[in-house]
């Protein structure tokens, strides 16, 4: 079981890894501590994921990803 | 001066600072308000802001601002003055009978002091208050919150030149403020 | 008119309590669970209620939390910058969804369960959405909760609950024109308003309709503010505000039947400008004197109008001149009230106009204004007294100019809408009053709106109609 993470201030442009295995790179982030808005980069589990926008559920924020480009 | 000099400074002004504003309350809670009145700067700037409810890290907006918004109180002494004219009238119903009051001040900290502590003539300090009204049969309001002050010297006393209160409220749970805080 | 037989015996609203024939208000209205309860059902959740105003919410995704009658809403403007008023509570489990006074934000999230709102009130995040509803929930059946009917007039933002009550135009009536006074410009400019940074929010110890009744038009009332005026506070240094355009006009109560809605009201004489005022501060002076021919360039007749204390039924009270402020009588229970007010300016005056009036509007209203500090103290004890055995007994009196109203009031070539009785000779009367509770009783017996929108069926037969008492 991974720590929590506080996603409220992930910054837009950096990404978070998901329970299987998925990156996403936050598109939007409300800043509410819940959720992000982010878009698949990669879903090995369903390829055709790649490029949706989804809203993702804090708990379901595994590990931090690449941050975001300067 | 020894480092035991300086502290001495410190130690004598701060407690000069807590006497004055202790006498300050205690002009007020004896409703001595002309004496009070004294005890202000021609200048002064008396203000306490409204506080808002804010999300974590917005603190820009949780007071409202001097001289723009709306606040509480955001006065000069023509305004104070005129408010213990308006009591002394005898018929401000909100204040007749007149309120029983007790300014609590405590957490006095002088904050700093211009030119030096040895020899100060503006000095910035800091206190809590809790104000306790009690007034008519069983109307009771306790205010609590800080001050910010800065006194200006005036011949071997001191004269209050600023005054920013911070109320711990929002919603104003007491029907007025027709007491001086 | 009169209940039928179930309503008699119960504990709360009866036929009766108010008896306008004769000029009589039973203590009870004020103090009585039952009828409070009742007014949050009859009066609250169908009427029109000001709510706040959209200088308030300028940009997409900000949100101001105001209130409705007892409910807490938030007022937002969605990514699109259309504006909303919604009920401040998840639904799924009724959490407040904001409990931030205002700012800015993409959506509102529950943090109880997690449901998340977009600022257009739709339902947008739901944890486990797939695995614990097995994608069966219909999310849009779960939005926030919206108002039935909203409406920007002029920038102050008004919404109801009601689907069936009338639009906002036909509720307010020929009251319109006295709403006009407090949110168009000073120099005659329609909708110049803004509203000045702060909201004041206190809470009174008294029934709403206290202060309610009081900005109906309070004439009788003056004698309880002359410490304010001995103090001084005015903007040219005397009294509590300048009187001289008052001192001028004929001073008139101007009551809407059918709305319960009703003002004081100032006329000038035809071509009269008003004099000078604002002394204390010769830019503000000369500010509002340029404002006033600019007034009457723009209106002509009209800008004779000089506003004062006026409600709009049920808890909504103006006062556009001297202080400029808009106030909400919140129901808190049957003995408190919280009170909310707005300052007004036009938003392109000068800062110095506006920092003078904001010193003065601080120092005349509110909690801490030494005008207002003397009504709160009345209602307050006037409530107090109301509660009593043997204090419900006695009724309270209203009776004051009963049915010397006029319809068709004109001074000076100036039409003047409504039930109006002349005070300039007579000082006072208590016809707002009478008005406000007449309106209170229709709206506390009316099923429907078919009963409540009275003026539908008098389709002008001989344009008089007797005055009311």
């Amino acid at each position: 079981m991974s720590e929590p993470i506080n996603v409220r201030d992930l910054v837009p442009g950096s990404s978070v890894v998901l329970p299987d295995g998925a990156v996403a790179e936050i598109v939007t982030n409300p800043g509410d501590g819940m959720w992000l808005f982010a878009r698949y980069l990669t879903s090995p589990r369903d390829p055709t994921l790649v490029g949706q926008e989804e809203m993702v559920f804090a708990p379901d924020v595994v590990a931090l990803g690449r941050p975001a480009a300067d | 001066m020894t480092e035991r000099d300086a502290r001495i400074d410190r130690l004598l002004l701060g407690q000069e600072i807590a006497d004055f504003l202790y006498r300050e309350a205690e002009l007020l809670d004896e409703r001595r308000y002309r004496e009070w009145l004294d005890l202000l700067a021609d200048d002064i700037r008396y203000w306490m802001p409204m506080r808002r409810n804010v999300k974590f890290g917005e603190d820009e907006r949780e007071f409202t601002r001097a001289d723009s918004d709306i606040n509480w109180f955001d006065e000069g002494k023509d305004t104070l003055a005129r408010r213990v004219k308006q009591i002394e009238t005898g018929i401000h119903w909100a204040e007749e009978p007149r309120s029983r009051l007790s300014h609590l001040v405590a957490n006095v900290q002088v904050q700093g002091a211009e030119p030096s502590f040895a020899a100060p003539q503006q000095v910035a300090v800091t206190s809590r208050f809790l104000i306790y009204r009690n007034r008519v049969q069983t109307e009771t309001d306790m205010l609590v919150g800080r001050r910010e002050d800065c006194l200006q010297r005036n011949g071997a006393g001191w004269l209050l030149a600023r005054r920013k209160i911070i109320l711990d409220q929002n919603v104003l749970l007491t029907k007025n403020l027709t007491f001086f805080i | 008119m009169s209940m039928n037989g179930a309503m008699n015996g119960r504990r709360g609203y009866r036929s009766g309590l108010v008896n306008l024939g004769v000029g009589e208000i039973s203590r009870e209205i004020f103090v009585n669970e039952d009828i409070y309860a009742e007014e949050q059902e009859r009066i609250f959740a169908r009427a029109w209620l000001h709510v706040g105003h959209e200088s308030q919410i300028p940009k997409p995704g900000d949100y101001f939390v105001s209130s409705m009658g007892e409910e807490s809403v938030i007022l937002c403007r969605d990514r699109a910058g259309r504006i909303h008023v919604f009920l401040n509570s998840c639904r799924h489990r009724g959490m407040k969804v904001c409990r931030y006074d205002e700012g800015s934000t993409t959506v509102f999230t529950c943090p109880y369960h997690g449901w998340s709102y977009g600022t257009d009130g739709r339902l947008v995040g739901v944890p486990y959405f797939r695995e614990a509803y097995h994608s069966r929930l219909d999310k849009e059946k779960w939005g926030l909760v919206e108002v039935a009917q909203l409406s920007n007039y002029k920038g102050s933002i008004w919404a109801t609950w009601d689907p069936a009550a009338p639009t906002l135009s036909e509720y307010l009536g020929d009251f319109t024109r006295f709403l006009d006074l407090q949110l168009d410009g000073w120099d005659g400019r329609e909708g110049q308003a803004e509203v000045l940074g702060g909201i004041q929010k206190w809470l009174v110890p008294c029934n709403w309709k206290f202060p309610a009744e009081n900005f109906s038009g309070d004439t009788y009332h003056n004698i309880s503010h002359r410490s304010v005026d001995l103090a001084g506070i005015g903007p040219s240094g005397a009294s509590r505000r300048d009187m001289g355009e008052r001192d001028v006009s004929r001073k008139l109560h101007v009551c809407i039947p059918d709305r319960g809605h009703q003002t004081i009201l100032y006329v000038l004489p035809a071509g009269r400008l008003p004099p000078p005022a604002y002394m204390n501060a010769p830019i503000v002076a000369e500010y509002f004197r340029h404002c006033e021919e600019e007034r009457r360039r723009r209106r002509g007749d009209e800008s004779r109008l000089i506003g004062a204390p006026g409600e709009i039924f049920p808890n909504t009270a103006l006062l556009s001149r001297q202080p400029r402020t808009m106030a909400a009588w919140h129901p808190r229970g049957p003995h408190q009230t919280e009170c909310w007010r707005w300052f007004f300016v036009d938003r392109d005056a000068p800062s110095e106009v506006k920092q003078f009036l904001r010193d003065y509007y601080i120092r005349y209203s509110g909690p801490a204004g030494m005008t207002e500090q003397d009504d709160m103290e009345n209602w307050n004890y006037a409530h107090a007294a109301s509660r009593g055995t043997i204090a419900r007994r006695h009724p309270y009196n209203y009776d004051q100019g009963r049915g010397t109203a006029v319809a068709d009031y004109e001074y000076q070539g100036l039409r003047v809408p409504g039930e109006v009785i002349d005070l300039t000779e007579v000082q006072s009367s208590e016809q707002p009053m009478r008005n406000f509770y007449r309106r209170w009783v229709e709206f506390m017996e009316a099923d429907d709106w078919s009963q409540l929108a009275t003026w539908r069926s008098r389709t002008g037969r001989s344009g008089e109609r007797k005055a009311a008492e």
